[in-house]
């Protein structure tokens, strides 16, 4: 029997692993989770088929075709957002516009309210920038913390432009993201103050849910990390002893603005 | 353990079973285990949330403190082989070494069951950045890995370099979850309990 003692010592292992996994699947029930924010873009609880969010703005003009097919029977693996939307007025008040950079390094969102408009870009690493500015005539100009900017022009559903953020320069063009309630996709923030600095993580999430958030560590924003990653049910993030709880940035419902 | 391929003259089993016989059935359970680890993270959707444990502030730091705790036992099982080998000059092996690899490496071992089951049930296989995509994979590399040492310790006759090799495969891949995790999270957010 002393032969074996490596075998009892494994099987110790799997036994405590089982019964964690047991005492943990027993004490998160899938319906004991959090009520997500009420905005448009937060994701209904994955277990339960939710009923339609009701807060779609009615003033959303980019895709007016699309807009109208998000009902709960949508199925939620289809890519909703068509990259050749119906031409349509060319300066929409409210959207929400997300996608990957030239290149495929990063990613960019860009919110619209108005004639206000919010940006952020990253890399889900050290490369990371929130920009505020201005819409006229189509047209953005949008400034952040450490000489980030971005300039761009909007046409029929798609936002064409440069960013450049932490010195770091890309070109992108992107489309309104998915309106539909069964999505997540779209551009989420959340700040926290740990050890005495403020932190502010920001989340881009695509139409086919692959996601790209950085944290910036400190107030200045000179310094960012790769976020961690955002549960779009809870709309949450666990970072030590601290729970980020994401809020949408959405031109769309004006969250964030 | 291992059923030998039927040989057509009886021999004694012990000497004629070569070592690639001994060692294919733990590598393949290992491998199995591994398999269906990473398989659970990457199909089961994460949580995100499990029940914590009393006297930390949060998993993360739970979790960092007991891959910690099982790095630092794992040092200690580096040391004690070395010594078991004679491989520390003008150190002889005290009567007790043996004692110390064991229970250290059992200790080790059972440190690192709640974090790969908190990493698994609410973290799931992610590849969204390398240092994520290098956990998800080592992690269940380990524990695959892991299997094998433990399968292959009671097996005689293997050749001496089988197992400081497993041991040397075991505790680099423990190392390297360690730096992509625990190491990774103290330097971002600070050494918190």
């Amino acid at each position: 029997m002393k032969r074996n003692t490596p075998l009892i010592t494994l099987l110790v292992g799997a036994a405590l692993g089982v019964i964690l996994l047991v005492a943990t699947m027993l004490a998160t029930p899938s319906s004991a989770l959090p009520a997500s924010y009420s905005a448009a873009t937060a994701s209904p609880a994955p277990s339960s088929p939710a009923p339609a969010e009701s807060s779609e703005a009615p003033e959303q003009s980019a895709e007016p075709s699309e807009s109208s097919a998000a009902t709960p029977g949508q199925s939620s693996t289809a890519p909703a957002a068509a990259p050749s939307p119906a031409p349509t007025r060319t300066t929409p008040t409210r959207a929400d516009f997300a996608g990957r950079v030239g290149g495929g390094g990063g990613s960019v969102a860009v919110a619209v309210h108005g004639d206000k408009a919010i940006a952020y870009v990253c890399n889900g690493s050290t490369v990371e920038g929130w920009m505020r500015g201005k819409v006229e005539n189509g047209k953005l100009t949008l400034t952040g913390k450490n000489k980030a900017k971005l300039t761009a022009s909007i046409h029929t559903g798609t936002v064409t432009g440069d960013v450049e953020a932490h010195g770091t320069d890309y070109s992108f063009s992107v489309s309104t993201v998915s309106k539909s309630s069964s999505k997540s996709s779209g551009l989420y923030q959340a700040t926290a103050v740990v050890q005495g600095k403020t932190i502010k993580a920001g989340w881009i999430v695509q139409d086919d849910d692959t996601q790209i958030g950085s944290l910036e560590i400190d107030e200045s924003g000179r310094t960012a990390v790769t976020a961690p990653k955002l549960d779009v049910a809870t709309m949450t993030a666990r970072i030590g002893n601290v729970v980020l709880h994401a809020v949408p940035v959405s031109g769309v419902t004006g969250s964030g603005f | 353990m291992t059923a030998p391929p039927t040989q057509p003259w009886p021999v004694p089993r012990e000497r004629t079973t070569s070592t690639a016989a001994k060692l294919i059935v733990p590598s393949l359970i290992g491998a199995l285990v591994a398999l269906a680890l990473g398989i659970y993270g990457r199909v089961h959707s994460p949580t995100g949330v499990a029940i914590n444990i009393a006297g930390f502030s949060s998993p993360g730091t739970v979790k960092s403190w007991l891959a910690t705790g099982a790095t630092v036992f794992a040092i200690v099982q580096v040391g004690s082989a070395l010594v078991m080998y004679g491989k520390i000059p003008r150190v002889t092996a005290p009567e007790w070494i043996g004692g110390l690899h064991k229970w250290s490496g059992r200790i080790a071992f059972l440190l690192a069951v709640p974090v790969a089951i908190h990493c698994l049930y609410a973290l799931g296989f992610q590849q969204y950045d390398t240092r994520v995509l290098i956990h998800s994979v080592v992690g269940c590399l380990f524990f695959g890995a892991f299997t094998v040492k433990m399968l292959i310790l009671p097996k005689r006759g293997l050749p001496g370099w089988v197992l400081p090799v497993a041991g040397a495969v075991v505790f680099t891949l423990l190392v390297v979850i360690w730096l992509t995790s625990a190491y990774w999270f103290f330097s971002t957010f600070g050494i918190k309990r």
